[in-house]
């Protein structure tokens, strides 16, 4: 029904949908808005599209690229979220959208948050793996090092590396360790060290500093650069209490820079003490072992000299055999002569004159047998006695040479003995042994 | 000096292996001396080398194509 007089404007959808985004404009602007997200969506173009909402109402929202890759964490569906949006009409679908300009997660801090995600991510994967660490070398021929030129870090470095083990070359690798694009130059400073070959081993870090100002090495392009690494990676960023994603993927963590070169060289000084000890094992041991060699070689000489102590003890063994049997041939005398003197007694006791007279003579002529035996026997003995020490006499190489005999042994005095002429020639040195000294002597002739 | 570092590590493990023999008291006397007496220079040489000189600090540089370049660092620089 129409009615006459001013008539209605009627506008055309496109118009009303300029005028309703033209109310939002200036009466909703840009507003900072708290909610869920939730169906997030993250297509190949890099935007964000998402749902906010709460117990009641939902939103659509989209975060450009250009926004959402200075993101430090990754929004996920459930998270609690503060966005600052302007509300706007998407006029193609007739939808209202929010364009979500920046975002911070709720409760934690976005940097705090990145971290924990980082931290999950890249330990899922196994980057912080024990069994990924590698040993750190004991004598790295060059020391590189990722970090300012200017700044405490460096110096204290180069002051530990230069009073424990000046034999290491430094290779300081300049890079900036605060500010955009501080991590990539990060990760591309270990990338270059990994190209010198005399570097054994390097340290990443720097000096202390806010969390923002470590958040280079809490990026992930560090931890890939770090666990790409070929030589071991020493991670000192900070101080003590300061973590960071470097250090759960670095070889080894040092709470200091200063800690950090300690760590990766030996200490001169202990090296010189181990040298020292070194050296004086060696002497003890040369000495010992000296030692061992002149017992073993007096042993040897004693029983060199021996043959002739046998010779000597044999001699008096001799000696003492002959005064034994001496005394057993006087006692066995003095025995007879007992016997024969009670048998006479018992004759003359018993038997008449004239057989007494008759055994009388008998008796003579028993006792100068029986004398004459005896003389016999002690003269046997003696003789014995006697062979036998002449044997041992002749058995003893120092009676012949005392006698004026020579040993005659080729070359010098260990050489072998010769007893047969054919066995020289003519023009060799032999060594004549005497009974006292010895004589070096040329072969002039020989006859066999 | 950077390419003689490895022959430190050889150097201290051969001074080692020869402590650890003569200590053993197993090698023939003859041999236990050249032993002694390499172990002993090894020892000299070894110190002569931890007395070594001042630290060399290399910066290494990367020009713009990407090239590498080591040269001393000035201390001014610092």
């Amino acid at each position: 029904m129409l009615r006459s007089g001013r008539a209605p404007r009627i506008l055309s959808v496109t118009e009303l949908a300029l005028l309703l985004r033209s109310a939002l404009d200036s009466g909703v602007g840009t507003v900072w808005v708290a909610g869920e997200i939730s169906n997030l969506k993250r297509p190949a173009s890099g935007h964000l599209y998402f749902t906010l909402k709460d117990d009641q109402t939902q939103l659509s929202a989209v975060m450009f690229r250009s926004a959402a890759q200075v993101l430090v964490f990754q929004p996920a569906d459930g998270m609690d979220v503060v966005v600052r949006a302007r509300a706007d009409l998407y006029p193609a679908r007739g939808a209202l959208q929010l364009y979500v300009e920046s975002m911070e997660p709720r409760g934690l801090g976005a940097l705090t948050l990145a971290f924990e995600q980082l931290k999950a991510r890249l330990g899922a994967e196994g980057l912080f793996d024990e069994t990924r660490k590698r040993p750190l070398p004991r004598w790295p021929r060059a020391v590189g090092i990722v970090t300012a030129l200017h700044g405490a870090a460096i110096h204290d470095m180069r002051t530990v590396l230069g009073r424990r083990w000046a034999a290491a070359t430094v290779v300081v690798r300049p890079v900036r360790v605060q500010g955009r694009g501080a991590a990539r130059e990060i990760a591309a400073g270990i990338e270059d060290l990994n190209r010198l070959a005399d570097v054994d081993v390097v340290i990443v870090g720097r000096g202390g500093g806010s969390l923002e100002d470590l958040w280079a090495f809490n990026e992930e392009v560090v931890a890939r650069a770090i666990a790409a690494s070929t030589v071991p990676v020493v991670s000192a960023v900070g101080h003590e209490v300061d973590f960071t994603i470097a250090d759960f993927v670095a070889d080894a963590r040092a709470p200091t820079p200063s800690a950090a070169a300690a760590l990766v060289v030996p200490d001169q000084a202990e090296v010189a003490g181990a040298l020292a000890r070194a050296e004086a094992g060696l002497r003890a041991a040369l000495a010992r072992r000296a030692g061992q060699a002149r017992d073993r070689l007096r042993a040897l000489d004693r029983r060199l000299a021996d043959p002739a102590r046998r010779l000597r003890d044999l001699t008096l063994r001799v000696d003492e055999l002959g005064a034994r049997a001496g005394r057993a041939l006087t006692r066995r005398l003095a025995w007879d002569r007992r016997e024969l003197a009670s048998f006479g007694a018992r004759l003359e006791r018993t038997g008449p004159v004239a057989r007494l007279r008759g055994a009388s003579e008998q008796l003579d002529a028993t006792v100068g047998r029986l004398r004459f035996a005896a003389a016999m026997r002690v003269r046997q003995a003696r003789a014995a006695l006697e062979r036998t020490g002449a044997q041992l006499d002749a058995l003893s190489p120092l009676a012949c040479l005392e006698r004026g005999y020579a040993i005659v042994r080729r070359g010098d005095a260990a050489g072998r003995v010769v007893s047969d002429a054919a066995a020289l020639s003519v023009g060799e040195t032999v060594t004549l042994v005497f009974a006292r000294g010895r004589a070096r002597a040329r072969v002039e002739d020989t006859e066999g | 000096m950077a390419d003689d570092a490895p022959k430190f590590e050889e150097a201290l493990a051969e001074l080692e292996g020869l402590v650890q023999r003569l200590e053993k008291g197993e090698l023939p006397l003859e041999e236990s001396l050249v032993a002694f007496e390499r172990g002993v220079n090894l020892v000299r040489l070894l110190n002569e080398r931890l007395a070594a000189v001042e630290q060399r600090v290399e910066v290494l540089l990367k020009t713009e194509a990407g090239r590498l370049i080591r040269r001393p660092l000035e201390d001014e620089e610092q």
